[in-house]
């Protein structure tokens, strides 16, 4: 039941782009669902964010982090289990002033599916923010969110290309300034979006983020992306993964995501004298 | 005179290499060792051991067919009443069921009625016999779905597809099986024998979805105008935590992530398998029913140096198999007994590093009729751990029951059902942990039987 890998490309020096076929999840898939991979039969379960669904295809952002991103990178041309769409979809309504915004592989991937959502109601007026390190870390044009938003921001850490500035900066100072906004759905980097959250607070804007968290069976049954939502627990992968950034327990999310780095980095090592990635 | 002889013992692998590794633990007997054990068996004219049976295996016959060497008899006698007798024989609390009201049991030796049922299900298993199935040819069959492929929905499945129906089963994982498959270790019941039984499914007609997950990919309504009736074997995956101070601690699993990692993920074998687990020096697996034991000795053979069961109760009130208590004892599992944890202490990295706990002492009897533990006021003190498992039992399937509100449930999330197991909706009917909340195989495959009945009596009446 192997899914077959239609196209993969560079998208900086970092992440790729993947896209593979899985007709069930690109015909159920809805802005804020996820996937979750197994490259091969001994595989991880990985959960991934979808960037867009066309014609059966789905297509992703991955980042060659650890063993498994390496090795699909470099040398596989198939994935074992394309499962899902899991997880929760954004509600699709009418907000008025939506701000869309990520500064990491995954949440660039989720920015342009919750942007293309979210324009696609009239009423709404879709603000997406996409920030990058430098100009040499800006993804091709054809995968950015600029042609399915209202209004494009390209912003780089060093001014390089765009604007200047992280995008909570540039948030910040248009708040700051009274800009009126009504909701921002935003994916990434999880300590900036604790540092969004704490700064949207105070402007008493609402702020749905995704809750990155290790997955293992996705649907509910080991409680390994437990998230703590205004002292309650959650399920990353059933009641998530976006919640309001203004009720995340920050400590525990943010510290979660570690509890295997050492076993990956045995992995990798592995995997590189191999030959395999 | 046949009274006085000893239970044959089963044949095992030796404590210092079985902590080393996943392999059975039993060797099981061989066709001597049957025969012996069950010559035993003095034929009751009125067996008990079958009264007590969840799902009335024809034991005494069974075991009279083993005594004369008629081993085919025998397997083919017990799959008339249980679907997956080489599972049961290995999973059942025979010591609550059959073997706990075999007459024998007065000389202290009943007979090992488990041990006899596994016997004769590995040796067909090996010899290549199988019950003979013939399905009912029909031109346009009906069709059934079962949703969820654990214990309760394997067996429905397998009776459906004897009945005739054109029988489609959808699973969310990767693997069919459920708890036989993600729950239970290798050690305990070899995944080969889950294995053969559900390629036996297939062959006989059975389509395995796996990958679906329904309510959430696959909608329960389209279920509903596709097939003529369905049946939910949903299980009862939801991990329940204790709820107290340092849960987020890293190092804390629930006994479901703990044993999904190693049992379905096969993290033993991490780094050629890709999904790691962590396994500290000191591990306290806290509870003491099945699941903790097989998560405190999964952790003894992923490395650890010294786990521990931390149980509030005494051992005597423990809801485990006494083989499966047997054996954790044997390979050196600390049992700490009239305990219980009030918190998880943590390194300032974030990291668990003890857990606190107070001393209990035993009351009046609670509602479950064991005696009711008691704290101990200012006996707090520090068990030092840096790996702690949850194993205190599950909840309903969460994910599936918020997709389908006119499902009636009980307070817990338990769907309810009639005598026929169908639930509040026509035409679905529901068994195994779904409905009890956390049971055991034996019963789930009950179930799972009881309502392929049920459904083809209302497919037949519609």
């Amino acid at each position: 039941m192997s899914h077959k890998i239609t196209r993969k490309m560079d998208l900086n020096s970092a992440d790729f782009y993947v896209e593979v076929e899985a007709p069930l999840v690109a015909e159920r898939f809805k802005a804020g669902n996820f996937t979750v991979l197994m490259t091969n039969p001994h595989g991880e379960r990985i959960p991934m964010s979808i960037m867009k669904v066309e014609d059966g295809k789905i297509a992703m952002f991955i980042k060659k982090l650890g063993k498994t991103s390496m090795e699909l990178y470099k040398t596989l041309n198939t994935f074992e289990h394309v499962i899902g769409p899991m997880g929760n979809p954004i509600n699709v309504k009418k907000y008025g002033n939506v701000v869309v915004a990520s500064d990491l592989v995954c949440g660039h991937a989720e920015n342009y599916a919750i942007s293309k959502a979210l324009s696609s109601v009239e009423g709404n007026h879709v603000t997406s923010f996409q920030t990058f390190p430098t100009s040499d870390d800006v993804y091709p044009d054809e995968v950015l969110a600029e042609k399915v938003c209202d209004e494009y921001h390209l912003t780089t850490e060093d001014g390089s290309r765009g604007e200047e500035g992280h995008y909570i900066d540039i948030l910040e100072e248009r708040l700051e300034k009274g800009e009126k906004i009504d909701i921002i759905f935003a994916g990434g980097a999880l300590p900036n979006l604790k540092e969004l959250g704490e700064m949207t607070e105070s402007y008493n804007v609402p702020t749905i983020v995704t809750v990155r968290q290790i997955m293992v069976d996705a649907s509910g049954m080991c409680g390994a992306c437990r998230v703590f939502i205004d002292g309650k627990m959650k399920l990353a992968c059933i009641d998530g993964p976006m919640f309001d950034a203004h009720k995340v327990d920050w400590e525990s999310a943010l510290r979660r995501p570690n509890m295997f780095v050492a076993k990956e980095t045995v992995a990798t090592k592995l995997c590189q004298e191999t030959g395999r990635c | 005179m046949a009274k006085l002889k000893k239970r044959v013992p089963v044949r095992e692998q030796a404590v210092k290499d079985r902590i080393h590794n996943f392999d059975s633990v039993p060797y099981g007997y061989n066709e001597e060792e049957a025969i012996a054990e069950a010559q035993r068996c003095i034929q009751c004219p009125n067996p008990t051991c079958e009264t007590a049976c969840p799902v009335n295996i024809k034991i005494k016959d069974m075991i009279h067919h083993i005594a004369e060497g008629q081993f085919k008899e025998a397997f083919l006698l017990t799959k008339d009443d249980d679907a997956f007798p080489a599972c049961t024989g290995r999973v059942c609390p025979q010591e609550d069921q059959c073997e706990g009201s075999c007459i024998m049991l007065k000389t202290g030796q009943p007979i090992s009625i488990g041990k006899l049922e596994g016997f004769a299900a590995d040796w067909a298993r090996k010899n290549n016999i199988k019950e003979e199935i013939k399905i009912p040819v029909s031109e346009k069959p009906k069709k059934a779905a079962v949703v969820g492929s654990g214990p309760a929905g394997l067996a429905c499945a397998a009776d459906l597809r004897k009945y005739g129906y054109d029988v489609t089963m959808f699973e969310t994982l990767h693997q069919a099986g459920g708890v036989l498959e993600y729950g239970i270790p290798n050690f305990r019941l070899p995944k080969d024998i889950v294995e053969y039984e559900l390629d036996a499914l297939e062959k006989s007609g059975v389509e395995i979805k796996l990958n679906h997950t329904v309510g959430q990919n696959i909608g329960f309504d389209e279920l509903q105008q596709e097939y003529d009736a369905i049946f939910l074997g949903t299980g009862a995956g939801a991990p329940r935590f204790m709820g107290i101070e340092g849960e987020k601690l890293n190092g804390v699993y629930s006994a479901n992530e703990f044993l999904i990692r190693a049992n379905l993920m096969k993290a033993s074998l991490f780094p050629n398998w890709d999904t790691p687990i962590m396994v500290g020096k000191k591990v306290g697996v806290i509870g003491a029913g099945n699941v903790a034991m097989d998560a405190a000795r999964t952790a003894l053979r992923l490395g650890a140096d010294e786990v521990s069961i931390i149980y509030r109760r005494k051992m005597d009130f423990s809801p485990a198999r006494a083989e499966e208590y047997e054996h954790a004892k044997e390979e050196g599992i600390i049992f700490q007994e009239l305990v219980n944890p009030t918190k998880i202490v943590g390194t300032d990295r974030g990291w668990v590093k003890g857990i606190e706990v107070v001393n209990m002492e035993l009351g009046e009897k609670d509602s479950s009729g064991r005696p009711r533990p008691i704290p101990v006021e200012g006996t707090e003190h520090i068990i030092e751990l840096d790996t702690v498992v949850e194993a205190l039992g599950t909840t309903p399937n969460r994910l599936f029951l918020s997709r389908t509100p006119q499902l009636k449930t009980d307070k817990r999330g338990i769907i309810t059902t009639d005598d026929n197991l169908m639930t509040s909706i026509p035409g679905v009917f529901a068994g195994g942990d779904a409905i009890s909340g956390g049971a055991t195989v034996i019963l789930a495959l009950g179930e799972g039987r009881k309502a392929a009945k049920a459904m083809h009596d209302y497919i037949e009446n519609k």
